[in-house]
């Protein structure tokens, strides 16, 4: 098994590259994300039939006072899309993938620093840029998995609980919720690259994350937020209801810029920094 | 003992150095570090690099990794800016770090045929053939190996891509006695096929064994750079002697290669540099009650020979 003189194929995915070895070191959690995200999709279609098309409970909702149906986003929540967006989308899913993001995201450097296996690692002619972009490579890959593990739940299983909301504007609303997750998975990579703590990395990022979502949330009931929104990262991606409109491609690209921005300055930081011994 | 050349900091090389610091200083916050650093490593010599924890050589050898910078001064390796040229440098050293991490969650071999991969591929059979040299079982995952048994994953690690240059942070610290001459061994092969070792280490025998010279660090600071057979012929040794009468100072402080004599009551307290021969017949010759002899600490060596030298 071992005498070959070729080096051996490590398992499927190989460890060819530090991305595929993040990856293979993610795995075991990748996959318990991935069944928790479908699982979570899982529940809430099954609820969906007994409410879809019903009248009373139209009626109910409609009583609440505007202000508390615009916050929890309970507008036509009758409707597969209304649902989807006030009991998936609202909360719970993007907040499941930027979690998942922002934990590992803060990891993905500032872990290996602080176990000290960055030593050995960057022993090898590997560049620190090289370090820091392949393990964003796999940030991207691993929640694109799981964004993928979302759309299909909802897209293939929703049909069967009789929600349709349609391919395009299923994967315009994911799309949004993975940019407004990488876009943090992205600070915590940066922030634990530049800094080499973990712990800190995870904190602000995950603060600044819901921080953003609040922002955004409350600017609906808040008139004096308004003017602010705008910094907030949520109002640019899921704000602007994909789910209803579709893309918002100026949005994407905005959000775009500001993820690789963040991205260039924790390589730039971390190109510049003492590795902790 | 190992054939080495004339080498030492005073004499100027022919050849250039294989690494080289220049007055390098690297100040940390909290103190520590080193200061004014100059040294370099030979072409096809073992250097060794001797001090206590925390004197500065884990930060020396992390300096010419550029896993941290020099405040001032600059380090040069293959005759290579060690930061503008670090990945061209990397891909001619081989490196064990002394606080080795390993990934806890591969195997010894996911994890070296990563780093081969990493390194454009020593072939799967030389790493084979190092860890059959060390009898290093390559399935297991890294989390259920010992301390003895994951210090030589590293050190296949470091030996693998058969670098130029091998820079190893106390390389043996783990390892049991038969598996430390071992490893001593593939030093001294490299050594001999014209490669360049530097390794630190905190135990003097460890560096006497492998290394053609040595330099002593203290406190951040590069005390001295000697041949190790310059130093042994100056290592001196303490005796401890008691004796039924009371001891003579005058017959032993001037007997050959006794470089410091204190009698207290009936006992004679020595130290001796070189040849013991004419010592130990004298002592033999008296009314001896008992005697020992205990080869000195590092410190102790070192500060004997600046004395012989002075």
């Amino acid at each position: 098994m071992t005498t070959s003189t070729e080096l051996p194929d490590s398992g499927a995915v190989g460890l060819r590259s530090i991305s595929a070895r993040a990856l293979r070191e993610e795995r075991g959690a990748l996959i318990g994300w991935t069944i928790g995200v479908v699982a979570f999709c899982l529940v809430m279609l099954s609820i969906f039939p007994s409410i879809h098309g019903n009248a009373n409970f139209a009626q109910l909702l409609n009583a609440y006072p505007e202000a508390l149906r615009k916050m929890f986003q309970v507008e036509n929540y009758t409707t597969g899309p209304g649902y989807l967006r006030a009991e998936v989308f609202s909360f719970v899913a993007p907040l499941l993938l930027t979690l998942f993001a922002v934990l590992w995201g803060s990891d993905l450097s500032a872990g290996e620093e602080e176990r000290r296996t960055i030593d050995l690692l960057l022993a090898n002619p590997v560049s620190r840029r090289r370090f820091v972009l392949e393990k964003w490579l796999a940030l991207i890959v691993g929640t694109v998995i799981l964004a993928a593990a979302l759309e299909i739940a909802l897209g293939v299983i929703g049909p069967l609980f009789k929600l349709h909301v349609g391919w395009s504007r299923l994967t315009a609303e994911v799309l949004a919720s993975w940019l407004f997750a990488v876009a943090f998975g992205t600070l915590g990579l940066s922030l634990g690259a530049a800094t080499g703590r973990r712990g800190l990395a995870r904190g602000v990022t995950t603060t600044l994350a819901l921080a953003s979502y609040l922002l955004s949330t409350l600017s609906t009931l808040v008139s004096w937020l308004r003017p602010v929104r705008n910094l907030s990262l949520w109002q640019h991606t899921l704000g602007v209801d994909p789910l209803g409109s579709g893309f918002h491609l100026d949005r994407i690209a905005l959000v775009i810029v500001v993820t690789l921005v963040v991205g260039a300055a924790g390589l730039w930081a971390f190109d510049r920094r003492d590795l902790a011994t | 003992m190992v054939q080495v050349e004339s080498r030492g900091p005073s004499r100027p090389t022919t050849s250039r150095p294989v690494a080289r610091f220049d007055h390098v200083t690297k100040i940390y916050r909290g103190g520590g570090g080193v200061h004014d650093l100059t040294l370099d490593v030979q072409a096809g010599e073992v250097l060794g690099f001797l001090g206590p924890n925390g004197a500065g050589k884990t930060t020396t050898i992390r300096l010419l990794l550029d896993l941290i910078r020099p405040s001032t001064g600059t380090i040069e390796v293959f005759g290579l800016d060690s930061r503008r040229d670090s990945v061209a440098i990397r891909r001619r050293v081989g490196y064990l770090p002394g606080d080795l991490a390993l990934y806890e969650h591969l195997s010894a071999r996911d994890v070296l045929s990563h780093f081969a991969h990493l390194r454009g591929g020593p072939p799967w059979s030389t790493i084979r053939a190092l860890a059959d040299t060390l009898e290093l079982d390559l399935e297991r995952p890294i989390r259920s190996l010992s301390r003895g048994t994951r210090q030589k994953v590293g050190i296949v690690a470091a030996l693998m891509g058969d670098p130029e240059l091998l820079v190893l942070d106390e390389p043996t610290s783990g390892l049991d006695p038969l598996v430390q001459r071992q490893v001593h061994e593939m030093l001294r092969a490299a050594a001999d096929a014209g490669h360049s070792v530097f390794l630190s280490s905190h135990i003097l025998s460890e560096v006497a064994q492998v290394a053609d010279r040595v330099g002593l660090i203290r406190d951040g600071r590069l005390v001295a750079v000697e041949r190790v057979v310059d130093l042994q012929q100056h290592a001196a040794h303490l005796i401890d002697a008691r004796l039924r009468g009371t001891p003579a100072r005058a017959s032993y402080a001037t007997l050959p290669g006794v470089t410091s004599c204190t009698v207290n009551g009936h006992d004679l307290h020595l130290e001796v540099a070189g040849d013991l021969r004419p010592v130990i017949a004298a002592l033999a010759a008296s009314d001896l009650d008992d005697l020992s002899v205990r080869e000195p600490s590092l410190e102790e060596v070192f500060l004997s020979f600046y004395d012989n030298v002075d």
